[in-house]
């Protein structure tokens, strides 16, 4: 039983919940924040990488548009390293819905203070000759392709600095209250079994998704969260800017290129429960299609991974439950005072990633609001450790590293040249690692090979270097296979069977990891 | 007569040689090295039925031909196999021991021990580690081998050593280089100086072990480099193949193709065979695709040995529908409804991972319906029905069509395009390649 106390406990450690309790820390309150699992598994670790110019909603949700514009700034000035700065086009195509959409698109630009240029469509196919080349109107925009997990972990540093703590994979299980009041949390590590106590004041419920069983763990109403599902595919990479259809937000509308690979999303369709997503066979399809009339081509792309992730849309009677896309995107605060006669629990839903800032100030000001006590929210002008105001991420840095230390240091994946350093000094600070948590932040196993060469490296070095035993090496090999299969036989096609193939004969053929002694428990 | 073999893997490379050492004209050609570099450098026969691991492979072949109608082995019979492996190891007696008929275990660097029938002798010694005190020891430079991991899992496997322990050296290929490939070893190895150097560093670390197991990488173009290395440590040594380039797969590449061209085979590497000319039902010509023109290569019969889905030689397209890249053979099909499942978070997801296909409606131009079955499932330690998809062949290994009928009459698919098996599953790979290798090679010599 591990004791603890904070002014704040954060339940959430997806991008809003960690830019939570950055400005909670920063503002001068002590601290915590619980994920169940690692930081930004759920939703923002699950989307197309986008980081928008606000182009997308500068029809139908202006201000959203203008958020995103702000905020897209904002976070080239604090986590510009986690940003490719691609730049985006908006194109009109023969036969599309709504022909005026293009001068809509220019007012609504204006109106939102969105940086719109239009070019020539010869001059767009320049920047990005796989765009439709039956484009009639281009647009250009400001959109780039950003790391939610990157994100996610240098706002965690920065919290940390501010002398946040940051527990992973320690479950919440109950809010407990008095006298109307929270009075703190009780959690569970998920690791080691071990429970954990917070008595804390004020719990902010950040949890997405999920954020509707978090609530009545203090025994308010369940605050009704609506998933909105929606699929991205990922191809090897093929384009360098990002690819929007210019028509009213629909499915399969963006290609953007994200890392070492173009990723198109996306669908929507009300889910019921957020852990079990389901990738039908119609959505791939339909995505392939529309990745044929963003980039004629796209089906003969080498597809390599598939996920599913879901939005977390505060329900809004204006508009029915199935309709997920056009229910507010706007930023909802709950505040169970209120609603629930419960002081000490704000809920937030809603919003977007490229707004995970705002979204953060929004609530702590609201906590704020509660306690009486002001003070300024500075999230915006300190950038995170480890980056520095417009020092973007360009696909070609991990090769200018390696290329340095190419005689001192092995490269362990060679598709998204992980060395075995980087690999080693993240699992001294994360020895309860699974090697799925390493590859969010190191991207591990997530270039062409999907795991073929690298996993069994991995988990040697993870026996090797780290403090853990051979049934959990063993159990770390078995997991991270058995996870990037689930990502990969949705869309198995084309020249990635023939990876599939060889991974199978390297795996079970040569290395027989199928009759390795059995596990005896479960691996987390 | 003129036979023309497409493919350069163990199977292209049997049946060439086969059939240049009874005397035909063959000429083989090949995009490129084949399949063998990505082997362990054994020959796989049969090692797992269902779950039961095999030990006499052939009477186990016989069972599952029996049981399984579609599998190779029921087209190819016992005779064939056998003849065909007791064929290759007297073509390579130094690449390959151990008794034709009967399984041994060797461990795999993760440190499983895998089944196979025929290896190579420098692997011999890990066949019988049961009991015995054994050290794995791998340099710390070549990233493919962990001592550590193989070691503890060895021990921990019934059946296996009574102790094991890893140790990793500090030794590099190459002076100042941390990361050298196994073949770069391998090369290091061919020269005695610095096998001097390995086997010090080695035998400063094995203390009181009885066998020693070290990556496969034990000498590239020497075949008795690990020889002298085991006699510098004064105790047995055996090699362990490592994740590709396999080092034991390169030496039987080299030796087979060696003995290829000096019986006669004329090889063209590195030029893809791009299309075919047939006439009255029988393959005319494979157009070679050369020098940036097309080039026509007569043949009065065509083995065709081009390897299946790892190769590209079976494609699937983004509708799921599956080809056969060059002749257009027929291929089942493959369904498109199927539903995956995607557990977000792992630590509280439950439910299965596998889902029954949801209706069976196609999506592409292509409106062959789906089977029954669905061919991938979300469970990476299942079978994959796919990888059992393939050209299904006549007796003498003739491509048919559903009708049963010959495609072409002297056109003979070998190897891993064969409709029926998952051989990296049940350990059959070599089996299968040699065994139609040398049936067709029987049928195009008239025998």
């Amino acid at each position: 039983m591990r004791q603890l106390s904070a002014d704040v406990v954060v339940i959430g450690g997806g991008t809003t919940g960690v830019g939570v309790v950055r400005d909670v820390a920063m503002r001068g309150y002590k601290a915590i924040l619980l994920d169940r699992a690692d930081l930004a598994q759920g939703t923002s670790g699950r989307f197309h990488g986008l980081l928008h110019s606000g182009g997308r909603y500068v029809v139908t949700d202006p201000l959203s548009g203008t958020e995103c514009a702000e905020e897209n700034a904002i976070l080239g000035h604090i986590q510009a390293g986690a940003i490719e700065r691609t730049g985006g086009l908006f194109f009109t195509l023969p036969g599309d819905p709504d022909p005026d959409w293009g001068d809509k698109f220019l007012a609504g630009a204006a109106t939102a203070k969105v940086p719109v240029e239009e070019i020539e469509p010869s001059r767009a196919l320049k920047l990005e000759p796989r765009m439709n080349p039956t484009a009639e109107r281009v647009f250009r925009v400001e959109d780039g392709s950003v790391d939610g997990w990157q994100l996610a972990w240098s706002a965690a540093a920065s919290a940390k600095q501010y002398g946040a703590q940051i527990l992973t994979y320690t479950k919440a299980t109950e809010i407990t209250t008095a006298g109307g009041r929270v009075t703190g949390v009780r959690a569970t590590d998920a690791k080691t079994g071990e429970d954990v106590t917070i008595d804390c004041g004020f719990v902010l419920n950040c949890a997405g998704p999920w954020a509707g069983g978090v609530a009545a763990m203090a025994g308010c109403e369940p605050v009704a969260v609506v998933p909105g599902r929606g699929i991205m595919i990922a191809a090897d990479r093929f384009t360098n800017v990002v690819l929007n259809l210019c028509v009213k937000p629909a499915d399969g509308d963006i290609i953007v290129p994200c890392h070492g690979v173009s990723i198109i999303g996306t669908t929507d369709v009300k889910a019921d429960d957020p852990d079990h997503l389901p990738i039908p066979a119609d959505e791939v399809q339909k995505m392939l299609d529309a990745g044929e009339k963003l980039a004629p081509g796209f089906r003969q792309q080498r597809l390599l991974h598939v996920w599913t992730g879901a939005r977390p849309l505060i329900k809004d009677d204006r508009v029915a439950a199935s309709d997920t896309r056009h229910m507010s995107r706007g930023m909802a605060v709950v505040d169970h005072s209120t609603r629930d006669g419960l002081k000490g629990l704000l809920t937030i839903g809603g919003g977007k990633l490229t707004t995970y800032r705002l979204m953060a100030e929004h609530i702590v000001d609201a906590m704020e609001d509660q306690t009486g006590d002001h003070h300024p929210c500075r999230t915006a002008e300190e950038p995170c450790p480890g980056h520095e105001p417009g020092r973007y991420f360009a696909l070609n840095h991990r090769l200018k590293e390696r290329e340095a230390d190419r005689l001192s240091d092995q490269i362990i994946c060679e598709c998204e040249l992980m060395s075995r350093t980087m690999f080693t000094d993240l699992l001294k600070e994360q020895p309860n690692a699974t090697l799925d948590d390493l590859r969010r932040q190191l991207r591990l196993g997530m270039g062409p090979c999907q795991g073929g060469f690298c996993s069994s490296r991995a988990a040697g070095l993870a026996f090797e270097e780290g403090a853990i035993d051979i049934e959990r090496a063993t159990g770390l090999l078995r997991l991270f296979l058995t996870n990037r299969w689930y990502g990969l036989w949705p869309v198995l096609n084309g020249q990635q069977v023939a990876q599939a193939a060889l991974d199978d004969w390297i795996l079970q053929g040569l290395l027989d990891i199928g009759h390795l002694p059995a596990q005896t428990k479960e691996v987390i | 007569m003129a036979t023309v073999v497409v493919g350069a893997g163990l199977s292209g490379l049997a049946a060439a040689l086969r059939l240049a050492e009874a005397g035909e004209r063959v000429t083989l050609l090949t995009k490129g090295i084949g399949g063998l570099p990505l082997s362990a450098g054994t020959v796989d026969v049969l090692g797992y039925a269902g779950d039961e691991r095999v030990t006499r492979p052939y009477e186990a072949l016989v069972t599952l031909a029996a049981a399984a109608p579609d599998h190779p082995y029921a087209l190819l019979g016992r005779d064939a196999v056998e003849a065909a492996v007791a064929w290759l190891q007297a073509q390579v007696p130094e690449l390959l021991a151990g008794q034709p008929g009967v399984n041994v275990t060797l461990p795999t660097a993760v440190g499983a021990l895998r089944p196979t029938c025929l290896y190579p002798p420098s692997m011999a010694a890990g066949a019988d580690l049961a009991g015995k005190a054994v050290a794995i020891v791998g340099p710390r430079q070549l990233k493919d081998f962990y001592p550590a991991l193989c070691a503890a899992n060895l021990a921990r496997t019934p059946g296996g050593p009574a102790a094991a322990v890893g140790h990793s050296l500090d030794l590099p290929a190459r002076p100042g280089e941390a990361d050298a490939s196994g073949l770069a070893y391998a090369r290091s190895l061919d020269d005695p100086e610095c096998r001097a150097r390995f086997v010090a560093a080695v035998a400063a670390v094995v203390g009181d072990a009885e066998v020693v197991g070290l990556p496969a990488v034990l000498g590239y173009k020497d075949l008795n480099a690990w020889r002298a290395i085991q006699e510098g440590l004064g105790k047995p040594v055996f090699e362990i193949t490592l994740i590709p380039p396999s080092v034991p797969g390169l030496r039987l590449n080299d030796a087979l193709t060696a003995l290829a061209k000096a019986a006669g085979v004329r090889i063209v590497l590195g030029s893809k065979v791009t299309g075919y000319t047939a006439e009255g039902g029988k393959v005319t010509s494979v157009t070679l695709h050369q020098a940036g023109h097309n080039q026509p290569w007569p043949a009065d019969h065509v083995v065709y040995a081009p390897g299946g889905f790892e190769s590209g030689a079976l494609r699937v397209d983004s509708y799921g529908h599956v080809k056969e890249t060059l002749f257009d053979l027929p291929v089942a099909a493959m369904g498109s409804g199927t539903v995956a499942t995607e557990r977000v978070l792992r630590a509280t997801a439950t439910g299965p991972d596998t889902m029954a296909p949801e209706g069976s409606a196609a999506t592409g131009p292509d409106t062959t319906p789906a089977p029954a079955q669905p061919l991938l499932t979300g469970d990476f330690w299942q079978d994959q029905a796919l990888f059992k998809l393939g050209v299904r062949v006549d007796a003498a290994l003739r491509p048919i069509d559903e009708s049963g009928r010959p495609v072409f009459t002297n056109l003979y698919a070998t190897g891993s395009l064969l409709a029926g098996a998952i051989r990296w599953s049940e350990k059959s790979g070599e089996g299968i390649a040699l065994g139609s290798a040398w049936a067709a090679a029987e049928v195009i010599l008239g025998r």
